[in-house]
């Protein structure tokens, strides 16, 4: 057997490797899905990019692959290189030669893919290694037009950059299934809550309206707006879908505004229960009330002597009583709308025939306002129970400062009812909040729509991470970094957690001024703010 | 058992010799003045960086025969531009000394026109380093064909070279100097000593002077006439050592061949204009590329190994008789798990 190679073959060898000397060239290294699994992406950028191509936390990238393109949020990114250790630390200089082995990595969180058919799914395969990633554009967002709702309220968001074609709604069917809007102060709530009731004022106008909204206003901000803010009633075009209500004389004197009215007889006293903190004989008298006298008239009897004899004689003490009496007063003091007659039934069948009530009560005090509230979502809840009407559309119940009232261990149980049985009547809740973590971990479970504005509390984003449907937890720095009107909305009958920049409510005012009254905006995509 | 007052004489000696605290008896001891000191003024220039380097890992042995895996060739940059990297050589090389010529000769041959090498006496792993030589003096061949007038070829090692490859180095020199190209030799570890009781490192020291007798500012230094075994004579050039930046500590042993000798100057101040990368500062930043693009990692000779494994088992070859017939004592003996 021949072992060694002879010098002819030697030769051959010789001449062989020389000829297949292999050269490797700049190539495309960056922009490619790199790692690593199902559940998280990883792709390398360039580490210098430019200002318009650098990469934002949030930004969705899609990645093509044969027959699927995979859509993909940026969680993180990373300085990254080829180099082991610590090298950039331990060397001097900032002058990299080998811009090819120097990137950012990308962390991406797998969104879904769409299929050639255009349809929508959550992934369960990884895309190939090395497929080519690039910035989502409008094409491939194309499938969430089928997904999203007809109440509009903004604009897909990539990063910070404005998809326009593709406007964010909500659903109409998903508000009985309460929504809760959060943010800090400043981030865009009351815009966004202004967008909200415009876009439900057009489609009650339409007669496309699934529910009523209710608005109570304390700060007097939807009404008429503020200086270049402007209110509810510059809606011109669509002004026949806003009921008004002011308990504001001045307010009430314009057309289209009614003076707001309470009847006492509507007046419960679980109403004032839930204005001051009650010792246990107090609430024992409280209950009692609607037991020993006339339910329509209570309020008038227990503050005469006739009334007080009549406590005293089921047991109360005296003291206990006046503490009652003296309280109820204050209530009736601060609150002057409590008349003979009552706006109440006027405020129910606008909100059954779909439009937004707005009731404005400017300058009134916080327990006034939870007062109010009480009384109004009590009626509500009240006559929704009762069977339904075929005509009736459902109801949405706004409220400010929702901690007060949704909090855990609040004595605001109208509200929990609302929160937890609400949705088999019809009845939704909007809670508006700057502190979602006051709010107890179970009622916010039963929110199925989340509009998060930015919220820097950590313990605030923990709070919605655990208790939202949709899984929240990776977005916690985009939460973070989200600035003033962009939110992400998280809704179930949208896939995923959608970036929006919210509608300018004066710009969206404009465009809503001048539409043709029967044109759909959703099928319509979107608008181009107008520029001042 | 270890002397402790021999190891502590030691420490004296390292105390006292290798760490310089004057200037004045390495000054006298090596003829080496403030005046040698030449600053370099950093110059960027329009031509290619060649960078030549070469990789050598075992793969396996059966004590008279060693099996590696070699690979050669060279990073080339245009100013901090990375422009690609050729590989000239990667394949695996037989090291056996009754073979071994005929695995030398026909690239001798071929590319340089010389004939014969005679390495019987030579040791398996000497024999895979000539070879990884002779591929990366190839390396520096093809380099020069690709290379334009004005155009620096940078070579990762020594050109005081083993005496039976010295005639390539020549014909390499031959052609670089034709094709008006400029080659250099860049020794990361280089051995020169110099001291008449010990054994001193002259590089280290030499850095170390340089750092004093000309701060902050990248120089080089010719050895010619100084006091120190650099080689002198056994191949056609001069060796420099050279701080390419003034923010390193470290300088380097640089071997020119001798038709660069009047114009060394304006060639190192084009390559210190490249040696300021942060990826690995004071280092010419093209041979820092072409090792990494150019090594073979350990990964990959395991990964040969274990394809050469399967390829045994495919042809009937029992893992015991491998074992017997590869299996090194010594990984026995440290528990290693070797082949």
């Amino acid at each position: 057997m021949k072992v060694a190679m002879d010098q002819e073959e030697s030769q051959t060898r010789a001449r062989a490797s020389l000829a297949d000397r292999k050269v490797i060239e700049k190539g495309d290294t960056t922009y490619r899905i790199v790692s690593k699994s199902v559940t998280e992406y990883h792709f390398i950028v360039p580490f210098d990019l430019s200002d318009e191509e650098r990469v934002e936390v949030g930004q969705i990238f899609s990645i093509r692959d044969r027959g699927l393109t995979f859509l993909a949020r940026v969680l993180d990114i990373q300085h990254s290189s080829n180099y082991d250790g610590h090298w950039d630390t331990a060397m001097k200089g900032t002058q990299f030669f080998d811009r090819d082995q120097i990137f950012n990595r990308v962390i991406a969180e797998p969104l879904g893919c769409v299929s050639k058919d255009g349809g929508f799914r959550k992934s369960r395969v990884l895309p190939t290694k090395f497929a080519p990633v690039a910035r989502a554009e409008q094409a491939e967002f194309k499938f969430l037009k089928q997904v999203m709702g007809d109440i509009e309220i903004g604009s897909l968001r990539n990063g910070s950059r404005l998809v326009e074609e593709i406007p964010v709604a909500l659903h109409s069917n998903a508000m009985d299934h309460h929504m809760g809007v959060f943010a800090t102060t400043g981030m865009g709530k009351s815009n966004f809550m202004k967008v909200f009731a415009a876009s439900c004022m057009r489609l009650a106008c339409m007669g496309r309206s699934r529910f009523g909204l209710l608005i109570v206003d304390p700060h007097g901000e939807y009404l008429k707006g503020n200086g270049l803010v402007k209110g509810l009633t510059h809606l011109k075009r669509y002004r026949e879908g806003l009921a008004c209500y002011s308990t504001d004389q001045k307010n009430a004197s314009d057309p289209g505004v009614e003076e707001l009215a309470v009847s006492a007889s509507e007046v419960r006293p679980e109403d004032i229960a839930l204005l001051y903190e009650w010792s246990p004989p107090q609430r024992d008298a409280l209950d009692a009330i609607s037991r020993i006298f006339n339910s329509n008239h209570w309020l008038e009897e227990i503050q005469g002597t006739e009334g007080l004899d009549r406590m005293v004689l089921d047991g109360f003490k005296e003291n206990t009583v006046k503490v009652l009496v003296r309280r109820i007063k204050n209530v009736l003091e601060r609150n002057k709308y409590i008349q003979k007659r009552s706006s109440l039934a006027n405020i129910l069948a606008n909100l059954q025939s779909g439009k937004v009530v707005l009731v404005d009560i400017p300058r009134m005090s916080d327990r006034s306002e939870l007062f109010l509230l009480s009384v109004i979502s009590r009626h509500i809840l009240e006559e929704y129970k009762k069977e339904e009407q075929q005509e009736r559309k459902n109801c949405l119940i706004t409220i400010e400062e929702a901690q007060r009232v949704l909090g855990a261990g609040s004595n605001t149980s109208r509200f929990e009812t609302i929160a937890r049985e609400g949705r088999k009547f019809g009845v939704g809740l909007c809670a508006i909040t700057q502190q979602p973590k006051l709010i107890d971990k179970q009622l916010l479970s039963q929110f199925n729509t989340l509009v998060v504005m930015g919220l820097g509390d950590r313990n605030d984003r923990m709070q919605l991470e655990e208790s939202a449907k949709q899984d929240l937890s990776s977005l916690d720095i985009e939460i973070q970094t989200l600035e003033k009107g962009e939110a992400i909305i998280s809704t179930l009958d949208i896939p995923f957690p959608v970036p929006a920049r919210i509608h300018r409510y004066e710009d969206y005012l404009r465009r809503l001024d001048k539409e043709e009254k029967e044109e759909g905006l959703v099928s319509r995509g979107g608008f181009k703010p107008f520029l001042e | 058992m270890l002397d402790k007052s021999r190891l502590s004489a030691v420490a004296e000696l390292i105390r006292d010799h290798i760490s310089l605290d004057s200037l004045d008896r390495y000054c006298a001891e090596t003829g080496v003045c403030r005046q040698d000191f030449v600053v370099i003024d950093p110059s960027e220039f329009e031509g290619e960086i060649f960078a030549v380097d070469g990789s050598n890992v075992a793969v396996c042995s059966w004590s008279v025969a060693n099996l590696n895996l070699i690979r050669a060739g060279y990073a080339v940059y245009r100013g901090r531009d990375w422009r690609r990297t050729v590989i000239t050589y990667d394949d695996i090389f037989l090291a056996d000394p009754r073979i071994c010529a005929e695995q030398f000769d026909p690239y001798l041959e071929q590319i340089f026109g010389l004939k014969g090498i005679d390495l019987k006496e030579s040791d398996l792993e000497r024999l895979s380093t000539y070879f990884r030589e002779l591929q990366e003096y190839i390396a520096l061949d093809d380099a020069t064909g690709e290379a334009r007038p004005g155009d620096l070829i940078l070579y990762d090692g020594s050109f005081d070279v083993f005496e039976p490859l010295r005639g390539a180095l020549l014909t390499v020199f031959e052609r670089a100097k034709e094709k008006d190209v400029a080659l250099l030799a860049i020794s990361k570890s280089s051995t020169l000593p110099w001291g008449e009781e010990i054994s001193l490192p002259f590089v280290q020291h030499t850095s170390y002077a340089g750092s004093l007798m000309a701060p902050g500012v990248p120089w080089y230094l010719c050895l010619k006439d100084k006091k120190v075994d650099h080689g002198q004579g056994r191949w056609e050039g001069e060796t420099y050592i050279v701080r390419f930046d003034g923010r390193s500590d470290h300088a380097f042993r640089v071997d020119a061949p001798s038709y660069l000798e009047d114009r060394i100057g304006s060639v190192l101040e084009r390559l210190a204009a490249y040696s300021c990368s942060s990826e690995c500062l004071g280092y010419p930043h093209a041979l820092f590329r072409a090792h990494r693009d150019i090594r073979i990692t350990d990964q990959e000779g395991g990964f040969l190994r274990l394809k050469l494994m399967e390829m045994l088992e495919e042809m009937g070859l029992g893992q015991s008789q491998v074992r017997i017939l590869m299996q090194d004592f010594h990984d026995v003996l440290e528990m290693r798990p070797g082949i």
